[in-house]
């Protein structure tokens, strides 16, 4: 099966070609649309696990080694060879400065440790050639990264698909969804599957094109549209820096191929900090394709505004799969990324700060989905850290469980809004736990999962990510990062309880009066005398287009006013004014639903920490399933200085408590020596005082739970039974809560310094350009304008009038003779005949006559 | 070629006579004159070629020319010029330049032509060393050889064997293109004679024509066409 | 001196003795050679041309065209003849090319009638000085 991987994202685009192209014209119904797109990407996900199986599991397993379609299956060559030269002269330098710092480190070092140090400096791979063919395949590449990827975008993608079947049922537009939706799969595929960076890129691009054409996709509305805008050329910053990145990459290594690029940056000098070489400028580029792609600080503006595109592609695109691409890109790089000390902090310190930058940002928003969107960004910002800090796997690992929770509550969250007609906003929420059963439940796994309780997914892998920063070796600061983590743990509990106590617990808002953005919007309109659809303030939320006289929307009290405006009651089958009552979600919507719940909650145990070995009797239970180990061959280790081999991490025996200390302060000096002195380590310095790795590690889960059920009981108080001191506090932290309502002002800032200034500059040269640059062209014109008409009159008056006297001089002379000649008379035309005859027969005979005359 | 005995006093004959009638064609007042004249110069000729032994020619020379073209001559002088002959008042030949220059032309022409005859003539005779007796003799001898005709007074000749030998072997494709120049020939003439009222009633005239012409004429407009 | 290339034709007028004269008249006259038929043909050629550029009458200028014609027709055949007792192989091209211009005569000539019809019916007239539309 592994030779067939190749389908896997072909299946999908076959599905998006047939819809797109054919779904409209063919007036395909929405059962056949919706079978093509949801078989095409169950196809794929069946030939995904069979592969992965096949890989991982079967019996010719071929894991740790990657798999490459370019060995025995589909390959196409894309890029022919072409000269590349590698920067020798570059390398050199590296050489010399890793040798002086070899130097430095081994002078400050006792003589013991001298001894047990090894030289893991820069063993140069001196037969690269300076000249390169650079040869790009397009092949697909199956290793663990990939398979983990592969899963997850086709496996939730599979939910969200069949979700978005009944979410979108009625939508004009319904084919278009699914062909976008089928070309954002096959584009992700591409990204993960790529076996080059060229590859990746293209899937990077395609998917910011269908993330564009899916926040879009209510392409009548301005917000969306707008939106739409935003993300796609916020994406492109990144990109930019990602493209520099790639050239880098080419011109350094000769190559694009993944396999031969990390084989030989593995042998290059580590750059600590402060030294900036050119395997920090490869990392800065491709962080900047992350920032871009994953909404990290500063580029994190366009992830709540895309909140206009439907649930389900919130929930795929901007949650699940696309985010994380860049996880992705940076996993896949870890090699240059742990080259570059000065990278790591800065990856850890902005994941950090767009960790708890959203997460207060998630405390004060009203609409559902901005909340999620909010948390989404903090969660990436939680595996921005974890890569920071050098736990690469676990920042896989919150991928996936991410992937799980957030779809979960973002399908919740549509479900909750499909019930409620489209209404988005909080505060007219409340108490929908009786109405959406299904709805409640599956959402309330996705909230304990990501507050991080024991035993749902989400509490593995936070608590693993905060245990590694805390116990960090590769960055200094890793007790900051542990505790902004922390912080942010905390609002994460705190906004998602509230969330839950605003949506299913507490007194049924819905059919009260007024409040929200949205009646606000629909009540200016009615003063004007418009109709809701008319609203001249946009409402928030992915509102779809509704027909006149179909109301979607929030209820009115008034009801004789509202039926002496539009002169009609409402028509809509048994929902009337007054009382919209939520109703549950069909299955196709809640099926989807309960299966990622059930990923929720189980998906974690796959990655059980070391700190429950005396339970589990491993570090990393469960082998190959383990994702640790599972991961271990595609994650460079700067001690060994080569990818772990999985006989290290597999035949972990039980380590018994005494040798452990000793055994892993020597890998952690190891790794402090290879990345230098770190600094403060917090892990370090509380084992210090109780003299247990065991100890620490369960003080930090601890801490972990503590600080997340003090989130939750925080927000249960403000929301659920204290309900008006949200208000209270709120005032008396008014600017506090201002900031946070406003975002912190970021767009306002980018749209009149970047923004507007851009848009100035444009004016200025289209200014220039018209009147110098077209003013010089139209001179030109007039000039040969006005050359052209002396000319003519030159032409006319003298040229002409010499002409004419020749002619009509001529013309009076000759034209009686020959007028005369023109008699109409045949015969004298005969006699012309005959007289020319005789000439001709008198020059045939020239030469006797000439003779005769004699 | 000299002919000798009967044949040059026939030739004598047949010679002048033809000379004689074509200068009367070209004078006489009446065309029907005319033509009966040139009808009696081609039959000279014809027997003239009959002297010179092509006496398939001689036979085409008077069923077709005379036959039928000189036939169609008539036919068109009474068509169209039996009113102006009634008059017999009119003058039958041009202004006095125009003859005046035409017969000094013809006098050039009739003085190169015997200018160059007598050139032609010495070398003609160097060449012709044979005495007319003995070519007289050669042919006699010649004849002998072919069958007397159904008469028995005279041999048949080979002469129509062989042009047909000649005409169809050598020049049939001329042949063929001279059929269609008579189809040709055909269809023009009767395109080129047919009435305004004959070209309406067929449709073929054209519409602004058709009305100039039904000024004069009206009963064009009661012409159905006979074809759709 | 065009007139002494002339003479000798006439030479026989001025040769010594009237009975010479006569005699080598009656010789020439009596075998009549291929030079009277071209002589003949000649002379009706003439005559035609004159007739061409003299007449008024329409279908005399045709009929003055047939005999043009015949006179071609008749040299053809005299070549033929001479040819033919010279012992040339292509002593009948003449008579071929004689069958070709007769054919050529008739189709002009129901042609050309055909436009004198036309003609007399569009302009009334057989005199071919009144018709002269294109003058200037």
């Amino acid at each position: 099966m592994l030779k067939y991987i190749w389908l896997v994202p072909l299946l999908p685009l076959i599905g998006a070609a047939i819809n797109g192209l054919l779904g409209r014209k063919l007036r395909f119904s929405e059962k056949l649309i919706g079978g093509i797109a949801v078989g095409s990407v169950a196809l794929s996900f069946l030939i995904s696990v069979a592969a992965v199986y096949s890989y991982g599991f079967g019996g010719h397993a071929e894991w740790p080694k990657p798999y490459l379609t370019s060995q025995d299956g589909f390959s196409f060559n894309w890029i022919p060879g072409g000269a590349v030269s590698v920067n020798q002269g570059g390398r050199a330098r590296m050489e010399a400065e890793a040798a002086k710092q070899l130097q430095e480190q081994l002078a400050a070092m006792t003589p013991e440790e001298r001894s047990r140090h090894g030289t893991i400096t820069g063993t140069f791979v001196a037969d690269t050639p300076r000249y390169a063919l650079l040869n790009i395949d397009w092949s697909y590449q199956l290793d663990p990264l990939s398979s983990i990827f592969m899963l997850i975008v086709t496996g939730v993608g599979l939910c969200i698909f069949v979700f978005a079947t009944g979410y979108m049922h009625g939508e004009t537009g319904f084919y278009r969804f699914f062909a976008y939706m089928g070309l954002f799969m096959f584009a992700m595929l591409v990204l993960v599957m790529g076996s080059n960076f060229l590859m990746m890129f293209v899937g990077w691009e395609g998917v910011g094109l269908c993330s564009y054409l899916l926040i879009g996709y209510y392409f009548d509305r301005p917000e969306a549209a707008n939106a739409s805008r935003k993300a796609f050329i916020t994406n492109r910053i990144g990109d930019f820096g990602f493209a520099l990145a790639i050239f880098g990459v080419i011109a350094t290594f000769g190559s694009a191929q993944y396999v031969d690029v990390f084989n030989q940056a593995k042998s290059y000098p580590i750059e600590l900090l402060g030294h900036w070489g050119v395997l920090s400028w490869i990392a800065l580029g491709l962080f900047i394709g992350a920032c871009g792609k994953s909404a990290q600080l500063p580029l994190h503006v366009w992830l709540p505004d895309a909140m206009a595109g439907p649930t389900p592609v919130s929930a795929l695109i901007h949650a699940a799969t696309m985010v994380t691409a860049g996880l992705y890109m940076v996993t896949r790089t870890n090699v240059i990324f742990q080259h570059s000390q000065t990278m790591l902090l800065v990856v850890a310190l902005i994941g950090a700060a767009t960790a708890i930058f959203a997460a207060t940002i998630g405390i004060t928003q009203n609409d559902i989905k901005k909340v999620l969107a909010y948390s989404t960004v903090s969660q990436l910002g939680f595996m921005f850290m974890a890569c920071g800090v050098g736990a690469f796997v676990i920042g896989i690992f919150h991928v996936m469980t991410h992937a799980f929770f957030k779809a979960l509550m973002f399908l919740g969250a549509g479900s909750v809004i499909h019930g409620m007609h489209h209404e988005q906003d909080m505060r007219r929420m409340g108490g929908l736990k009786k109405y959406m059963p299904y709805t409640y439940w599956t959402f309330m796994a996705g909230w304990l999962a990501i507050c991080g309780i024991i035993p749902f997914s989400g509490f593995w892998s936070k608590d693993e990510i905060l245990w590694q920063a805390a116990s960090t070796t590769h960055i200094p600061l890793g007790w900051l990062i542990w505790l902004i983590g922390t912080i942010a743990a905390t609002c994460t509990a705190f906004y998602m309880t509230r969330l839950m106590a605003m949506t299913f617990w507490g007194k049924e808002r819905f059919l009260e009066g007024a409040g929200g953005e949205a009646d606000e919007a629909h009540a200016s309109a009615y003063d004007k005398g418009l109709a809701p659809h008319d609203a001249l303030r946009p409402s928030a939320g992915d509102r779809p287009r509704h027909e006149p006289g179909e109301h979607v929307g929030p209820v009115y009290e008034d009801v004789a006013h509202h039926v002496a405006t539009h002169g009609h009651a409402d028509e809509d089958g048994g929902h009337t004014h007054g009382a919209h009552v939520p109703h549950e979600s069909p299955p196709s919507m809640w099926v989807p639903l309960a299966v990622l719940a059930l990923l929720a909650i189980i998906g974690g145990f796959v990655g059980i920490g070391p700190a429950f070995r005396s339970v589990t009797g491993s570090e990393h239970p469960g082998g190959r399933l383990h994702i640790v180990n599972w991961l271990n061959p595609i994650i460079w280790n700067p001690v060994t200085g080569d990818f772990n081999a999985p006989e290290g991490a597999e035949h972990a025996a039980p380590v018994a408590e005494t040798p452990a200390p000793p055994a892993e302060s020597a890998q952690g000096e190891a790794s402090a020596s290879v990345y230098g002195n770190t600094g403060y380590n917090l892990a370090h310095s509380v084992e210090s005082s109780t003299h247990s790795e065991l100890g620490t590690e369960w003080i930090f889960i601890i801490i972990s739970l503590v600080v997340a059920g003090t989130g939750m009981l925080l927000g249960a108080y403000f929301y659920l039974w204290r309900p008006k001191l949200a208000g209270i506090w709120a005032q008396r932290l008014r600017p506090l809560y201002v900031a946070s309502y406003n975002k912190y002002w970021v767009d306002e800032f980018y749209g009149a310094v970047v923004t507007r200034r851009t848009m100035d500059l444009a004016r200025a040269v289209y200014a220039f350009d018209s009147k110098v640059v077209d003013g010089i062209v139209n001179g030109l014109a007039t000039l040969s304008r006005v050359f052209s008409r002396i000319v003519g009159a030159f032409d006319k008056y003298f040229v002409d009038g010499l002409v004419n006297t020749i002619a009509a001089f001529i013309m009076r002379l000759m034209s009686p003779l020959f007028r005369a000649a023109q008699t109409g008379f045949t015969q004298n035309y005969a006699l012309v005949m005959v007289l020319g005859l005789m000439v001709a027969v008198a020059l045939f005979f020239m030469r006797d006559i000439l003779s005769a005359i004699r | 070629m000299t002919l000798s005995g009967y044949e040059a006093l026939f030739f004598w004959i047949f010679a002048l006579g033809a000379i004689f009638a074509g200068l009367l064609t070209v004078m006489a007042r009446n065309a029907v004159h005319s033509a009966l004249f040139l009808i009696s110069s081609l039959v000279s000729v014809a027997a003239l070629f009959v002297l010179a032994r092509a006496e398939f020619i001689a036979g085409v020379q008077i069923l077709v020319y005379v036959g039928g073209v000189m036939v169609l001559f008539l036919f068109v002088i009474m068509l169209v010029n039996v009113g102006a002959e009634e008059r017999g008042r009119d003058e039958i030949f041009n202004n006095q330049r125009q003859v005046a220059a035409s017969l000094i032309f013809c006098l050039l022409l009739v003085g190169g032509v015997l200018y160059s005859v007598n050139k032609g003539y010495r070398g003609l005779q160097e060449h012709d060393k044979t005495t007319p007796e003995a070519v007289a003799a050669q042919e006699a001898s010649r004849d002998q050889s072919l069958p007397k005709t159904a008469t028995l007074t005279s041999r048949r000749t080979k002469d129509s064997e062989r042009l047909a030998g000649s005409l169809y072997r050598y020049a049939s494709l001329p042949f063929e293109i001279a059929s269609v120049l008579l189809l040709v020939a055909i269809i023009g003439s009767v395109m080129l004679a047919r009435t305004l009222r004959q070209e309406a009633s067929a449709d073929d005239v054209d519409p602004e024509v058709l009305k100039e012409e039904m000024v004069r004429d009206p009963e064009l407009a009661r012409l159905e066409p006979q074809s759709e | 001196m065009i007139m002494h290339n002339l003479i000798p034709t006439f030479a026989f007028l001025f040769q010594e003795g009237l009975r010479s004269k006569a005699e080598l008249m009656r010789e020439s006259a009596a075998h009549p050679d291929l030079s009277k038929f071209l002589v003949i043909g000649a002379l009706l050629f003439i005559i035609g041309v004159a007739g061409v550029l003299t007449r008024r009458n329409i279908i005399v200028i045709f009929m003055s065209i047939e005999l043009i014609l015949n006179a071609a027709n008749l040299n053809f055949i005299a070549f033929s003849r001479y040819l033919s007792t010279t012992g040339s192989p292509n002593a009948v091209a003449g008579q071929i090319f004689t069958v070709f211009v007769i054919v050529v005569a008739a189709a002009e000539a129901a042609i050309g009638l055909g436009i004198v019809i036309a003609l007399y019916r569009n302009k009334e007239t057989i005199w071919v000085d009144e018709i002269d539309l294109l003058k200037w």
